[in-house]
């Protein structure tokens, strides 16, 4: 059976669905979080259930998710969205969270259901209207934003990461004027 | 003539005195990526004063991490995160000093030439034709080392592509780019660290700059000063360290707005200008791109070697329901973003074979049903929902790249679904891609090409801009970026980008 919820405001919710998310490098220099924005207890919650569900890494070649700070690199990630969208997503992250009293009939929050209970209700958003579907997605997003960003995590799938500084490669520096233009 | 390298100089805001810069130009150009740096050089070789005016910070080549998501962050368009007002489909710009061009892929087509036909025939472009064009296009390719890419820079994901394509006679060859001796860090997406990219970064804005052209970064253009059909000067607001806003004034005889096809629309709403055809900000088109992974038996890792290194598909007939495959691949959250690998056991499982999966993306020839406006809100609009029609196109670019993947020896293919959807056969492509169905939010849309927002044509009352450049409105204003293509054009659009710009540029000079 499937819940409708209503459309509401979430058309812009999913801008961190595109796929593009980002966050900055391990090491690399700290980008301004204008909007002071810090992660509540209870979107923390939810960010990792959602990781511990989308990533049950146990006994796998894939770095454990719960030595990366997914949450922490989310928290980063959404301090850069402008006010406006902050407020949009996180009520996203309300929804979902809350919608599992009604979507499944679990009567309790996504952050208290079992893994396998949360696997299926995430089925259930796939699966439903337009903002259901962006708001799973967005979460999606997040989290494999959150885990991938990690260049440990993305090496243990064969990724190299960085490659010119560490190889030597130099640089061809700017490319000459060209020869039919002369300088005047 | 000094055999030295060219050396780009650039004003940043923390140059510029807090009282700010009131500045005298002969022309004033607005964004510094594929057109305003073509222009910008052009024009200074002619000997024009030129300013340059970049909304986007200056960040050196040895200030590239190769880490993707830093480069999202730095150098993109809002962090990365522009997206259409559904929010289901992200847009990618640059924003930097060379625009887009230091994040693309570097992938290189000429205009093909049915669409100039459909430019001539609907938009009355007749100045623009395959021939007129050519001398353009050639200039270009010569300066910015365009050249296919040698075997050696066709890694075996792109390799895999071919022999797929050949197997079932879908034409298809190695890639075109716009690279010097690549490096092959597979990183072109996060900006070249080597300067192999021949990027605006390190070509026609180091020209610019070493004929005299005065290039200021993190300095957004806000209002124009207009005198009848005249901009006198526009106004531009440089932020520094700490936010800090000082004001920057460029008078100038001449405007070219080059700010791409997001930002230079917006620019001309915030103005109420140059709009009595009422076309600014509508048709626009984007090339929404699909990615497809097919897995494979043994270790692939598209991810290493060149951004893009073949293609594939009817490029010459992008209006006749043809499509363009572009072997590419990007890191771990690209390949995780691109298609649904599934949820728990499923996305581990996905991700652990991730490294086996060929990768590829598709582009179409979309229709202009977009439209890019200022809310209520004063926040920028980018309206584009898929037309059923282009959905169609984006069927026959999937089917199509499924055949070539299970004729390359794939096992299995991964759709962009945003649930994950995978087709297990050959026998299965037709009845799985017949079941996919348009709607929100159900496939991991990106687009890599806006374009078309201020329309190219003869007709002033269906068009903004002249078939010179010009604006049909204003006698000393050209917009020379890939808002002013009158439809999509399906391939990679630098390369008609710098040659149009080239041309525009030569026909400001001939009117003197």
């Amino acid at each position: 059976m499937k819940h409708r919820l209503h459309r509401r405001t979430f058309t812009k919710l999913s801008l961190l669905s595109g796929g593009a998310l980002v966050v900055p490098a391990i090491g690399a220099a700290p980008v301004r979080a204008s909007n002071g924005f810090v992660l509540s207890a209870d979107d923390r919650m939810l960010i990792e259930t959602f990781a511990e569900a989308m990533l049950p890494t146990e006994g796998t070649s894939l770095k454990p998710q719960s030595e990366v700070p997914i949450a922490d690199n989310v928290a980063h990630a959404l301090a850069l969205l402008d006010d406006p969208v902050l407020e949009q997503v996180r009520l996203g992250f309300k929804l979902f969270d809350y919608g599992a009293f009604l979507v499944g009939f679990h009567f309790k929050r996504f952050v208290n259901l079992s893994i396998e209970q949360r696997v299926d209700y995430i089925h259930r958003w796939e699966d439903g209207i337009a903002t259901q579907r962006g708001i799973v997605d967005l979460l999606k997003k997040l989290t494999y934003l959150g885990y991938w960003k990690d260049l440990e995590a993305a090496r243990a799938i064969g990724y190299l990461g960085p490659v010119s500084v560490a190889g030597g490669v130099p640089n061809l520096g700017n490319a000459p004027m060209p020869p039919s233009d002369p300088k005047p | 003539m000094n055999d030295a390298p060219p050396i780009l100089r650039v004003t940043q805001p923390n140059d510029i005195p807090d009282a700010g810069l009131d500045l005298v130009a002969d022309v004033v150009v607005i964004g510094s990526g594929a057109s305003g740096a073509v222009m910008a050089y052009e024009l200074s070789r002619d000997g024009a004063k030129v300013v340059v005016l970049e909304a986007g910070p200056y960040l050196p080549s040895t200030e590239f991490t190769e880490h993707t998501p830093t480069a999202f962050e730095t150098l993109y368009q809002d962090h990365g995160n522009q997206t259409n007002t559904t929010g289901d489909l992200i847009v990618l710009q640059g924003k930097c000093i060379g625009g887009s061009t230091v994040v693309n892929a570097a992938a290189c087509f000429r205009t093909p030439d049915q669409v100039l036909e459909h430019w001539r025939t609907e938009h009355g472009l007749e100045n623009l034709s395959p021939e007129a064009l050519a001398p353009y296009f050639e200039k270009v390719e010569r300066n910015l080392s365009i050249h296919q890419n040698e075997p050696h820079e066709v890694n075996y994901n792109g390799r895999l592509l071919l022999e797929g394509a050949a197997k079932l006679g879908i034409p298809a060859s190695p890639a075109t780019r716009n690279v010097k001796n690549c490096a092959l860090s597979g990183h072109c997406l996060a900006a070249c660290r080597t300067d192999r990219k021949q990027s605006m970064l390190v070509t026609y804005l180091p020209w610019a700059s070493e004929l005299g052209a005065t290039i200021l970064s993190g300095t957004r253009a806000e209002t124009f000063e207009v005198n009848g059909r005249r901009i006198t000067a526009v106004n531009a607001v440089a932020t520094g360290a700490e936010g800090r806003e000082k004001p920057v004034r460029v008078e100038a005889g001449l405007v070219v707005v080059a700010a791409g096809p997001i930002q230079t629309p917006l620019l001309f709403q915030k103005n109420e200008l140059a709009n009595s055809s009422g076309q600014i900000g509508l048709n626009f088109a984007c090339h929404p791109s699909l990615a497809v992974l097919g897995e494979h038996a043994s270790s692939i890792y598209a991810w290493v070697g060149a951004s893009i290194t073949a293609h594939a598909g009817d490029v010459e007939n992008p209006l006749l329901g043809g499509y363009l495959i572009e072997a590419a691949a990007a890191g771990p959250v690209s390949t995780s973003s691109s298609v649904d690998g599934g949820v728990g056991p499923d996305f581990v499982d996905f991700m652990q074979r991730s490294k086996n999966m060929q990768s590829a993306v598709t582009l179409i020839h979309d229709h202009n049903v977009g439209r890019v406006y200022l809310g209520d809100d004063g926040q920028k609009k980018i309206e584009y929902d898929l037309d059923d029609r282009d959905f169609e196109s984006l069927r026959r670019a999937l089917r199509g790249t499924a055949r070539i993947y299970f004729a390359a020896g794939a096992k299995r293919v991964f759709l962009p679904t945003t649930r994950r959807t995978t087709i297990e056969s050959a026998d299965e492509i037709d009845s799985v891609i017949k079941s996919l169905t348009n709607g929100k939010h159900k496939y991991r849309l990106t687009s890599y090409h806006p374009q078309g927002t201020m329309r190219m044509g003869a007709d002033p009352t269906k068009s903004v801009v002249a078939p010179d450049g010009r604006c049909h409105d204003l006698d000393n204003v050209y917009v020379p970026d890939a808002s002013l293509f009158p439809s999509s054009i399906m391939v990679n659009p630098q390369v008609t980008v710098y040659a149009m710009a080239s041309y525009i540029a030569d026909e400001i000079k001939a009117r003197g």
